[in-house]
């Protein structure tokens, strides 16, 4: 058979050539009964739509961000500031780890099977001009930046001083090279790299959040499967990730330097200035955010999370 | 019917207008964003559109390319063509229906949400189903008219096409443009 | 796969040619792809709609309704009269007056039939008091009129961004050059043949009293010149998105309407919502199959097979340049502006790629081709507008249309094709 795996990014990225080597170990392990055809740049659709078309068996499979329309309890895998530096997040994010295992049973609720998780970066701030107090979240910094629609990346942007303006995706770029907003919050060195690195003046690792992108397959595609192909196809996913939280970190630090070499001066921030910064999105957004998930339940995640 | 759709849809796209304007004024005036507009603003935007395709089914004026027209002679040549291409809509139309209502269903059990008001997707996402489901019964009311005029028969029928003054649907759309008078020299 | 695609194309023609709605000619090659091939409708109701949800589309209603709303208040007489004074004393003048007048209008409305709607019944009777004949008065400004869709704002430019993934004021820019390079042309090819036409001359006035009437004719026309102003510099000067602009461009034409210009009534705003709203709704639910079809075609790998199979005739990229043209050419013969974007763009835009054809001059062909289908028969939307604006016979018409369209027009689409520049100057000038 012949599966098709959507990816958000273009054709020869980092993810791309990832899953390339999978979908050559995948073929080879099953001595070609698997075939994997990859659709890179969101060739399929948004990560939304093609999460929904995955869980109708219109797709087979992804590896993208999980989107939180169907449930909005998915949204603990992008909730800010829980994970400090890359240990704790290979621990949370990683096989077994808190948000990893509730990612896991969100997903198997939509007929979606994660087959692994792919950390991707940790997010920080893109801006077409000089920083203002970067280290200091209780300065009103009279930035706008864009933020995605996604309530959690908007209350951040306005913990941390900015003026948090909703622009869709599409327009994005447009409106910070005319100036309709100043920057930009939601993605991390790499995610702007890709796509607003000729308007990028000031990146910020401010840690806003930890981007983690899942592999998805379709439960009856891969229930449907003989035993055999079944297991060679996880066993290359855990290879995939395995393989990912080897070069995660060294990746982040090689698109912070592509940034820098394309001419964005990169703001980086003391530990205290981190701290201090994580202290105030924890106290002002994770009350709203987790009220609208289930205070209890997310509550006891994070609790997880934070041992 | 026509009263009704005047109104629905020029309030629908005066408030859509609205929407963007404020989302224009709180940024750059006032500084201060409003959270989750944009996603309010995508319920009247759908049935805005939606409710136009309707529109253009019932006023007859969806995007045709009337190319065959021009090789007719008679008005009874038009009917006919336009039975046997009613007819291809009506089939078609009936097909897509059933494919949104298979999305409806699907819409309805799982009840997704916007990411910022958790407003259910669903006030939006019905609009595709209802609007075709419309559009096919105009589609077959047209159908039903003329055969009505085919069967009638009569004089009509024998009336020659005006090929001097030919006509497309999207002309049939702006029929506020053509009656824009000289209004300065009387 | 391809075979079945194939099939599927010739339905979608053979139904499209009966008179059969568009959406509904998509509707069968979706059903073609299904029924006859494997692909699958599975998700793709949900898919497709969740495409309509991208704001960028709303730009289209809402600059078609703000173009509608300010013809049909009234403004073109004062725009007339602005434009007039400069040139309109020349021999031939009032010709140039309507060329320059369409683009002036381009520049407010996103649509190709704005300018022959608002200009052609002041200065059709006007030109032919002058002594040009009616036919060819009506096809200038009709071939002028297209101008709409090659001077931004321009709905057919949103559409092409939005399908193509090329930013939308880059688009924007791209036809800009071109446009106004036809807008000369036109008034060259006008001076040209006014000189056989027994024209009668305005009376010389002196230069004070000119100024007096230029300084008279220009406070009036300010309120129509700040809405380009007001709309480019808004997009341009980093205040809103094109969007927003376009919603902007509303909210500023209605007070406009109703109070300076006073030709906008309860009545007539109605009809122009009602109106805007239907003719979008046609758009986007032909849009809306038609991505459906070339998603299945995209996960059937249709478009790089054709590329391939083009490919394997030739390579040579003038010569494909030029069949790719002559293809839209003949495309915009049976379909309007927006159909043939639809229809072709996201088709050709692989095989561009491959050629090496910047999206910026990719985006003025497909501009000026698909724009040229409103005064190319058998479907010339904005020629039929204006046969029965000007009143006149289509037979009448068709002459001086495509001699406009062969001397004004033509040379222009050259020019795109072998002069990169023309439509990447304007917008590298601005930094795309
Ligand atoms: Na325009
Ligand atoms: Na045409």
């Amino acid at each position: 058979a012949t599966l098709k795996i959507s990816h958000v990014r273009p054709q020869g990225a980092i993810i791309d050539q990832e899953i390339n080597a999978f979908a050559s170990e995948v073929n080879k392990a099953t001595d070609g009964d698997l075939k994997i055809k990859i659709y890179a740049a969101s060739a399929l659709g948004d990560y939304t739509s093609v999460q929904e078309r995955i869980s109708v068996g219109a797709i087979d499979m992804a590896v993208q961000p999980a989107a939180a329309a169907a449930d909005r309890k998915m949204q603990i895998s992008s909730f800010p500031y829980i994970a400090g530096n890359w240990e704790q997040a290979r621990k949370i994010y990683g096989p077994n780890g808190a948000i990893y295992n509730t990612m896991k049973e969100l997903y198997a609720k939509q007929d979606i099977t994660m087959l692994a998780a792919y950390p991707v970066y940790f997010g920080g701030i893109a801006l077409n001009r000089e920083a203002v107090a970067a280290g200091d979240p209780n300065v009103a910094k009279g930035i706008k930046v864009r933020v995605p629609g996604i309530k959690s990346f908007q209350l951040t942007g306005d913990a941390l001083g900015y003026i948090s303006s909703p622009i869709p995706f599409s327009e994005a770029f447009t409106a910070v090279q005319t100036g309709v907003v100043d920057g930009v919050i939601g993605s991390g060195a790499e995610g702007y790299y890709a796509s607003f690195r000729d308007v990028t003046k000031t990146y910020i690792p401010i840690n806003t959040h930890f981007e983690v992108w899942y592999m998805i397959i379709n439960s009856e595609t891969l229930a449907d499967m003989d035993a055999d192909d079944r297991q060679a196809l996880q066993q290359a996913a855990l290879a995939f990730e395995a393989n990912r939280w080897e070069r995660a970190k060294s990746d982040q630090a090689a698109y912070e330097q592509k940034l820098a070499d394309n001419g964005a001066t990169i703001v980086r921030l003391t530990d205290d200035e981190l701290e201090a910064t994580a202290q105030k999105v924890r106290t002002d957004v994770w009350p709203q955010i987790l009220e609208d998930v289930g205070a209890d339940w997310g509550q006891s995640i994070l609790d997880q999370a934070a041992n | 019917m026509e009263k009704l759709f005047r109104y629905t849809l020029a309030a629908l796209i005066s408030t859509v207008a609205g929407f963007q304007f404020l989302q224009v004024i709180t940024r750059y005036v006032f500084e201060t964003p409003i959270m989750g507009l944009e996603e309010v603003a995508m319920i009247p935007t759908l049935w805005l559109y939606i409710l136009g395709a309707v529109n253009a089914s019932r006023e007859d004026t969806q995007i045709r390319a009337n190319v065959l027209e021009i090789f007719l002679s008679t008005e009874r040549a038009r009917h006919i063509l336009l039975v046997v291409s009613e007819t291809c809509s009506l089939v078609i139309s009936i097909w897509l229906t059933s494919w949104a209502w298979n999305y409806f269903r699907y819409a309805l059990r799982v009840d997704k949400e916007t990411p910022t008001l958790y407003l259910p997707t669903l006030i939006y996402e019905s609009a595709l189903f209802f609007g075709l489901l419309l559009m096919t019964l105009y589609t077959a009311w047209h159908l039903l008219g003329h055969l009505r005029a085919l069967l009638r028969g009569g004089a009509g029928l024998d009336t020659p096409i005006d090929h001097e003054h030919p006509h497309t649907s999207e002309l049939d759309e702006f029929k506020v443009l053509e009656r824009s008078e000289d209004k300065s020299h009387g | 796969m391809v075979e079945i695609a194939l099939l599927a194309f010739l339905v979608l023609i053979f139904l499209l040619s009966l008179g059969v709605p568009l959406p509904y000619c998509f509707g069968a090659g979706l059903m073609v792809m299904t029924l006859v091939g494997d692909a699958t409708m599975k998700g793709m109701m949900l898919w497709g709609f969740s495409q309509l949800t991208n704001p960028v589309l709303l730009a289209i209603p809402l600059f078609v309704f703000a173009g509608t709303i300010m013809s049909v208040s009234g403004i073109a007489a004062s725009l007339l009269k602005f434009v007039n004074v400069f040139v309109g004393r020349v021999r031939g003048g009032l010709g140039v007056v309507a060329s320059v007048s369409c683009a002036i209008i381009g520049a407010i409305s996103g649509s190709g039939l704005t300018g022959i709607a608002a200009i052609g019944p002041l200065l059709i009777p006007e030109m032919e008091r002058k002594g040009y004949p009616r036919a060819y008065a009506t096809a200038l400004i009709a071939n002028s009129s297209v101008l709409g869709l090659l001077i931004p704002p321009s709905v057919t430019m949103i559409v092409f961004g939005w399908v193509t993934e090329t930013s939308i004021l880059a688009s924007f820019l791209a036809t800009l050059g071109p446009g106004l390079l036809i807008m000369i042309n036109f008034a060259i090819v006008n001076l040209v043949m006014a000189r056989k036409f027994p024209l009668v001359l305005d009376q010389q006035i002196e230069f004070g009293e000119m100024m007096k009437q230029a300084g008279r004719n220009t406070v009036h026309a300010i309120p129509a010149l700040l809405m380009p102003v007001i709309i480019l510099g808004g997009i341009y000067g980093g205040v809103m998105t094109p969007t927003e602009a376009a919603a902007v461009a509303v909210i500023y034409a209605l007070p406009v309407g109703f109070m300076i210009y006073k030709g906008l009534t309860w009545q007539s705003f109605l009809e122009s919502g009602k109106e805007s709203a239907t003719a979008v709704g046609a758009i986007l639910i032909m849009i809306l199959f038609s991505l459906m079809l070339s998603q299945i075609f995209v996960m059937e790998d249709i478009p790089q097979a054709l590329v391939e199979a083009i490919f394997e005739i030739t390579t040579d990229k003038t010569l494909l340049l030029l069949l790719v043209t002559l293809f839209l050419f003949l495309i915009g013969m049976v379909v309007n502006d927006i159909t043939a974007i639809i229809l072709t763009a996201p088709l050709l835009m692989p095989l561009m790629e491959a050629l090496g054809v910047s999206p910026i001059q990719f985006a003025a062909i497909m501009g000026v081709t698909t724009a040229m289908g409103g005064v190319t028969p058998p479907y010339a939307s904005i020629l039929y507008l204006g046969a029965r604006i000007g009143n006149v016979k289509f037979t009448e018409i068709i002459k001086p249309a495509m001699l406009l369209l062969l001397f004004g027009y033509l040379p222009v689409v050259a020019l795109v094709l072998i002069w990169p520049e023309l439509s990447e100057f304007i917008p590298q000038m601005m930094g795309y």
